[in-house]
């Protein structure tokens, strides 16, 4: 499949801070997400290839033109940027048709793409309030609905389900699913693996400006699962607790913390591990009053990585 | 399994009240108004008056020495009352002032609007008196090296210079004269600058609106006074009614043949619209209609 | 290869139309306009006030033309339409900037010479109305005995030019501020109310480095008397010399800021 978006040794400075180095990626009709801790990059990435921004170092095309004071491609792409920013004085609605009207389209293709877009975010019966009296998550669900307007074919979110509740989330992920059916291209940046889990596959992982894996999820997932996770249980025994973990084979480590009636306990497996842990308190008798989990975080997963 | 009590700490302790709450609004307000790079150039520059009336003081006690700068009619450099008046009520250095707050407090409540902090404030130990106060203290610094140190450093350098009291036996009320107009014009603009602040979270907006009715209503007043050649109409300038209670605060002439009390009347009835205004507009919780 | 260039051209227009038609909606619904109206609105109230002295007082009444054209200049010419261009030329580019907005902006099929264009003529057709919706009004109230005198309607359209000419002329120098300074507003307001009523005193050439001046020799010079000072060392230039200046700055300084925002990356501040 030819690539849509072309990155070639694209870098970009913020005076004496690195965004993003050397960064090399053909990006495909499909889903992509992109994905890193906060300042990783993700931004930086997609402010270069929607053009926000310029590059110091390398280029960017969309469909073999560079992007950078290239107008004419914007009608390809829907942009929905990470910052919480609004014309604050206008309606919804007079702020989705007033930029579809940008694209050129007359006042009654205006009205007519934006209602089905504020359809689609459900924000039709808001549509008529100030945009300064919308909730967090109403607010998100317009800045995707100006990205989604005018029926875009390459559609660029950055942190779209910042700010929404689960249900939010459940429905614009459900929203970008369907559009992989349509040949569109979409690239979502989230810092939260399960949420870009749940839309696509295919990952690009940013840590400090660079790329540093790039694939399937499930490539990814597999590393996590053999990164040696480390869990700490507080109950009443832990010595009695720990006899019983280093009898199974997913157990790699068991220590006794510095704090009290605490173990730390390093697995490989941890789904075994947390169906193992009930099944030993009733067993044994053993009061766990608290399981935490130190590293499970996707900074982890990156030191593991980046460490690898 | 019981329900273990969660252990947060108690702590036994007296809660004191913190001297000076609200130094740190002020410290951050000062702090953020010298980053600003313009400002690092203006402000040395607003200084320069000051510097040329000290230079003034200084040649009035050296007049032999100076003699030959000037033709056979010798202008004599009487340092009085009148000379500290020119310099703390003229019209270029309430310009600078007006400059100065605009630098420093433009964005005092404006930006808080803007980004929603007021919640920030009120949801720590803070009454709205300190919050007001730390931001006032912000002007006041800025406002007080522009009047009350030149002037009372004038006085200062005055005796040094004459190498005796005698200025201080002269005029001893001078001091608290130069104390009284500093605070008073050091306070009007203040509450200015800080009523104009509230009024919008755009910080461009407010600086544009500081300026314009500070240099709108002395347009003003000349307008109505070459049509109706009546004196009054002087109140309606900011300016004129500094100009007029800082020339009473210095026992001199007045430049508008009108009682002073009405000028300071109007800038108290400006001062107790703003507190009003303040006290309305900030709070922790913005209402949207 | 025409064909081309002409096909750009079209294209170039109607963003332009667009761009207009979007910020002069915004703009129009926006509260800072309704406070500027408020603002030009002063000088109607002042004739106001002066008409309504004459009508009670037994002084004989100065003309009315007289009062309006010297409020014009005072009022409007050295303070109202320089806030004006101030505010709203610097707003062109730095209230996106500021308020983050700009991404969406950028980010259609709109070229950036087209949004800047469109957004500074959205926002100087609203204040020229503000403004000639002021004057026109003062000079109703001033000439209330004298409206049937049609030779004064060439007055009122002669003050409606000139003004409007300068806050074109100002709202381009102002966009071209805006986009190249954070801190435009100080620049502007030093600009305005320093450099354009000092240098007006100076004598020769140096005049001719003032916007202000070129204005002011489009209007005549009021006799020696009252107001006369606000001339003072006036040397005007030729009208057709003064419109011709006028014209260029504005189309200089617009180029000027489009060449910049075209080129220039607009980082937002966390």
């Amino acid at each position: 499949m030819n690539p849509v978006i072309e990155t070639q040794h694209l870098s970009k400075w913020y005076g004496n801070v690195l965004g993003l180095s050397d960064v090399t990626l053909e990006i495909e009709p499909g889903i992509t997400g992109i994905l890193g801790p906060n300042g990783a990059g993700k931004s930086t990435f997609l402010k270069l290839i929607t053009g926000q921004i310029k590059p110091n170092i390398g280029t960017c095309s969309i469909k073999g033109k560079k992007i950078w004071n290239n107008f004419s491609l914007f009608s390809l792409i829907g942009f929905c940027p990470e910052q919480d920013a609004f014309f604050d004085e206008l309606t919804g609605w007079q702020f989705v048709t007033g930029l579809l009207r940008l694209h050129h389209y007359s006042p009654s293709e205006a009205e007519t793409k934006a209602r089905k877009a504020l359809e689609i975010v459900e924000l039709v019966e808001d549509k008529d309030r100030v945009i300064k009296s919308y909730s967090r998550g109403m607010r998100q669900r317009l800045k995707f609905a100006q990205a989604i307007a005018h029926d875009p074919e390459i559609i660029v979110l950055d942190e779209p389900l910042n700010g929404l509740d689960p249900l939010g989330r459940r429905k614009i992920i459900r929203l970008i699913k369907s559009y992989k059916g349509e040949g569109r291209t979409i690239m979502v940046s989230s810092h939260v693996l399960p949420e870009i889990e749940a839309m696509t596959k295919r990952i690009i992982l940013i840590h400090q400006g660079k790329i540093f894996a790039q694939g399937d999820i499930h490539y990814i997932r597999d590393l996590i699962e053999t990164h040696p996770h480390i869990i700490s249980i507080k109950c009443s025994d832990p010595r009695l607790l720990a006899s019983n973990f280093i009898q199974e084979d997913f157990i790699l480590n068991v220590k006794f913390s510095s704090a009290e009636n605490t173990l730390l306990v390093e697995t490989n497996n941890r789904d075994k591990f947390f169906s193992l842990i009930p099944a030993l308190s009733v067993k044994k008798n053993i009061e766990v009053e608290e399981i935490t989990s130190p590293d499970d975080n996707l900074q982890a997963v990156f030191d593991y990585l980046v460490g690898k | 399994m019981t329900i273990k009590e969660k252990g947060y700490a108690h702590w036994d302790g007296e809660f004191l009240d913190k001297k000076l709450p609200w130094w740190p609004i002020t410290r951050y307000g000062i702090k953020l108004t010298f980053r600003k790079k313009f400002f690092k150039l203006f402000f040395p520059m607003s200084l320069l008056p000051a510097v040329v009336f000290l230079a003034g003081i200084y040649v009035s006690e050296r007049l032999e020495d100076f003699k030959f700068l000037f033709r056979d009619s010798v202008p004599i450099l009487q340092i009085d009352p009148a000379y500290f008046k020119t310099y703390l009520t003229e019209g270029f250095l309430l310009f600078i002032m007006v400059i100065a707050v605009i630098f420093c407090g433009s964005g005092l409540i404006s930006d808080d609007l803007k980004h929603n902090s007021l919640q920030l404030y009120f949801s720590r130990p803070l009454k709205k008196r300190d919050y007001f106060l730390g931001k006032t203290a912000v002007i006041v610094f800025f406002l007080f090296l522009l009047t009350l140190v030149p002037g009372l450093v004038f006085f200062i350098m005055k005796m040094i210079f004459a190498g005796s009291f005698k200025f201080f036996l002269s005029y001893p009320w001078l001091p608290l004269s130069v104390i009284a107009y500093s605070v008073l014009v050091t306070a009007f603009f203040s509450f200015y600058a800080l009523f104009i602040s509230s009024l919008n979270k755009n910080r461009r907006y407010v600086a544009i609106l500081i300026f314009g009715i500070y240099v709108g209503s002395d347009i003003l007043r000349e307008i109505f006074y070459d049509i109706f050649h009546n004196h009054y109409f002087s109140l309606l300038s900011i300016r004129g009614n500094i100009q007029q209670v800082g020339a009473a605060i210095f026992d001199q002439k007045t430049p508008y043949p009108i009682h002073w009390i009405l000028s300071l009347l109007v800038l108290t009835a400006i001062c107790v619209l703003a507190w009003f205004v303040l006290k309305k507009k900030v709070r922790g919780v913005e209402i949207v209609k | 290869m025409a064909q081309n260039s002409k096909g750009k051209l079209s294209f170039f227009l109607i963003s332009l139309k667009d761009v207009y038609a979007f910020f002069f909606f915004m703009g129009k619904k926006s509260k800072k306009l309704k406070l500027f109206f408020l603002i030009s609105i002063i000088p109607v109230v002042i004739a106001l006030i002066i008409k309504i002295n004459q009508f009670f007082s037994d002084r004989t009444p100065i003309q009315g033309i007289y009062i309006f054209n010297n409020m014009t200049v005072v009022m409007y010419l050295q303070f109202l339409i320089l806030l004006l261009a101030l505010f709203y030329g610097t707003s062109v580019c730095s209230e996106e900037v500021e308020g983050k907005t700009l991404t969406y902006l950028t980010s259609r099929p709109v070229s950036k010479s087209a949004l800047l264009i469109g957004k500074y003529a959205a926002y100087t057709t609203l204040i020229i109305i503000l403004t000639i919706i002021g004057v026109t009004l003062s000079f109703f109230i001033m000439n209330l005995n004298d409206l049937l005198n049609f030779s004064l309607y060439k007055i009122l359209l002669r003050d409606v030019v000139v003004l409007s000419l300068g806050l074109i002329c100002y709202t381009s120098f102002f966009t071209f501020i805006g986009t190249i300074m954070k801190k435009s507003i100080l620049f502007g307001l030093i600009f305005g109310f320093g450099w354009e009523n000092v240098i007006q005193y100076f004598p020769g050439s140096t005049q001719r480095f003032a916007i202000a001046h070129y204005l002011k020799s489009l209007l005549p010079a009021p006799k020696t008397g009252r107001f006369s000072f606000l001339m003072f060392r006036l040397e005007p230039s030729s009208p057709l010399l003064a419109i011709f200046m006028i014209l260029l700055i504005t189309g200089f300084f617009l180029g000027l800021a489009c060449l910049l925002f075209s080129w220039k990356e607009y980082i937002f501040e966390d």
